[in-house]
């Protein structure tokens, strides 16, 4: 492999920094005592984080977005597969209409899809049901999963799945046993990088959220927009703290680079 | 009845007619090679053996049976791809059972001839190896062991060895037919490597175009290549002008030989390069001029012309040194070396 030169290093320093910054500095801010977000502080204190058990809604958004992440993604990757295999293997008509269909939500902005969401909900009696926010999060997040479903399924060499049929494997034999293993890990990405983004989702979700069913992003924009203190620092301490642990375990479990870039361990 | 019967069998894509009308009969335990270059029809003809292709015209007969309503897992014919196509999720001896596993047999008797495959192939000892941790012989090897340990009615090949080094690819064909003679299973191979047919094959099947040129045991379709297609697809060849009197004789100038039914007039003939011989001065023969000599270590390729056409001569090196570049020789060749093909000149082949 090549080395990077020393601009390259560089640019690539800056780039993490910039990345990471902010997470840093919220951690930061997290672990202050004081009522208000300051920087430099007085020392470490966790009373923040105290602070998120005296609000139950935060919980609840939490595990509301929990719930709705993982039905919508799982959701999205059961009807991602079968299009993903379809677009991947056949020619018939209608292909790219039925990919660009797919494909569709990432080009409309999620303001217009949350206020036609909003709209569309209200006239059929879904708006503000859990039932609305997975149908509305389906939608927007499967462009990812079809897109991380069928960088796998173009490259698996359909001999394979010919030599299992002629071992005498049926439809679903093959599926089950060679086709899916084979494209298990577009399958794994689209339903993760699925479920951050259904988890991530505001725009859109603000529209179509009630009180009642709501999710913790949109609960924690509705609150900076009346206080400003470090409990938001504290509650996205602990999703950065929750991410790095699930990413930890899925790179023990598949190899990250595998399952993002396609390659490394397998 | 033969084991399998391809009758007029027929595929189109588009307007292109992959396989046209192929009528093949192959008997219970025979090794048939599909020769023919790329593009000929060869996968498309067994990709409709095995299923995997539609048939468009003609009929599939195995042991009698029409094959033309068996689906592709229901047919138990063994395949093996240039590819291999091995499950790259499963282990040697996991990709072997396969077959075995879909057929319910009992797993005592699935490791038992798993494991006798696996020494049929020659892989002892690897089982838990995955196949990306082996070498592209190995891969064969196992490809090969997961179709036979089905005990396939047929094994359908691929061009299984195209992608093995020449040395490895020498190795395998000798052992390849000793597999297939020590288990007995009618098996059809696919190659476009001449000399790979040849050496494996109890018959080969010429193909061009989709069509069959030449069927007969290698020996004899070398021997006497039916068409001038043939004659350039197996081996070297010379394809010579003579004359013909109509009757039994051809001639090149002072050389002429007796044959069975010789047209009248010019007459195309092919003569194997290790068929042309050095004749002496006052014998008969005709006359060539040397203009290229490449030595080969076993042989000789020698280069020369003459009025009936261009020619390729092989001389084996048997001590007695060769004309050099430039030298007139006279050249002869015997009644049986003869080929006589057809007079048209549109069947692909310039002379
Ligand atoms: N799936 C396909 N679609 C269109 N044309 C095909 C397809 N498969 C094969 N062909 C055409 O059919 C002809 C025969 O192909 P093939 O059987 O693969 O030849 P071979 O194996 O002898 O090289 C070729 O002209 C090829 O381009
Ligand atoms: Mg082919």
């Amino acid at each position: 492999m090549k080395r990077n030169g020393p601009l390259a290093l560089v640019f690539h320093a800056l780039f993490l920094v910039f990345m990471l910054a902010p997470l840093l500095i919220v951690c930061i801010v997290a672990f202050t005592p004081e009522g208000y977000l300051s920087l430099p502080t007085r020392g470490p204190s966790l009373r923040w984080f105290r602070a998120i058990f005296d609000y139950p809604e935060f919980i609840r958004a939490f595990r509301d977005s929990l719930w709705l992440a993982a039905l919508s993604s799982t959701i999205a990757i059961i009807l991602a597969v079968p299009a993903a295999l379809a677009i991947a293997r056949y020619r018939f008509p209608g292909r790219e209409a039925m990919t660009a269909l797919f494909m569709s939500p990432l080009m409309v902005p999620h303001v217009v899809l949350g206020i036609a969401f909003l709209r569309f909900f209200t006239q059929i009696g879904l708006s503000g049901t859990f039932t609305g926010l997975v149908l509305s999060h389906v939608i927007v997040i499967l462009p990812f999963a079809l897109r991380l479903v069928l960088a796998s399924s173009y490259g698996i060499d359909q001999r394979i799945e010919h030599a299992a049929v002629s071992l005498g494997a049926g439809t679903g034999t093959v599926f089950r046993r060679v086709t899916l293993p084979l494209i298990l890990p577009g399958v794994v990405s689209g339903w993760l990088l699925a479920a951050i983004n259904s988890f991530d989702e505001v725009t859109m979700t603000v529209f179509i959220a009630s009180p009642q069913t709501t999710t913790l992003p949109v609960r924690m924009f509705l609150y900076i927009q009346d206080n400003i203190d470090p409990l938001i620092a504290a509650i996205s301490a602990c999703l950065i703290a929750l991410t790095a642990v699930m990413l930890f375990a899925l790179d023990r479990l598949f190899g990250l680079d595998r399952l993002f870039v396609g390659s490394g361990k397998g | 009845m033969s084991h399998l019967v391809l009758e007029g069998l027929g595929k189109s894509y588009g307007s292109v007619a992959a396989v046209d009308g192929l009528d093949l009969s192959v008997e219970r335990g025979e090794f048939v090679s599909l020769l023919g270059p790329s593009g000929c029809g060869k996968t498309t003809t067994l990709q409709m053996i095995a299923g995997f292709a539609t048939v468009d015209r003609g009929r599939i007969l195995l042991d009698g049976q029409d094959l033309g309503h068996v689906p592709p897992s229901k047919r138990g014919l063994g395949i093996v791809f240039q590819s291999y196509a091995l499950f790259p999720h499963m282990t040697v001896a996991e990709n072997i059972a396969f077959g075995l596993e879909m057929r319910r047999i009992d797993k005592a008797e699935r490791e038992k001839r798993t494991l006798d495959a696996m020494a049929l192939v020659g892989l002892k000892g690897f089982s838990d190896r995955y196949p990306r941790r082996m070498s592209g012989g190995q891969q064969q090897r196992v490809a090969l062991a997961r179709a036979l340990v089905i005990k396939p009615a047929l094994l359908l090949l691929d061009e299984p060895l195209s992608n093995l080094d020449a040395k490895l690819r020498e190795e395998m064909q000798g052992e390849l037919r000793q597999i297939q003679r020590s288990v007995g299973t009618t098996t059809i191979l696919v190659t476009h490597d001449q000399q790979e047919a040849m050496a494996l094959s109890d018959r080969i099947v010429l193909m061009n175009h989709g069509r069959v040129e030449q069927i007969g045991a290698p020996d004899s379709v070398y021997g006497a290549p039916s068409t001038s297609f043939v004659a350039h697809f197996l081996g070297k060849t010379n394809v010579l002008t003579a004359t013909g009197d109509g009757a039994g004789v051809i001639g090149i100038e002072a050389l002429s030989l007796c044959l069975p039914a010789v047209p009248r007039g010019l007459v195309r003939i092919a003569v194997r390069p290790e068929r042309l011989v050095f004749a002496a001065a006052d014998a008969p023969g005709f006359q060539a001029r040397i203009i290229s000599c490449v030595f080969q270590g076993a042989h000789w390729l020698l280069g020369a012309e003459s009025a009936a056409g261009k020619l390729t001569i092989i001389r084996h090196n048997d001590g007695a040194g060769v004309p050099a570049e430039g030298e007139s020789v006279r050249l002869a060749f015997a009644a049986g070396d003869v080929s006589i093909l057809p007079q048209d000149l549109s069947d692909g082949v310039a002379p």
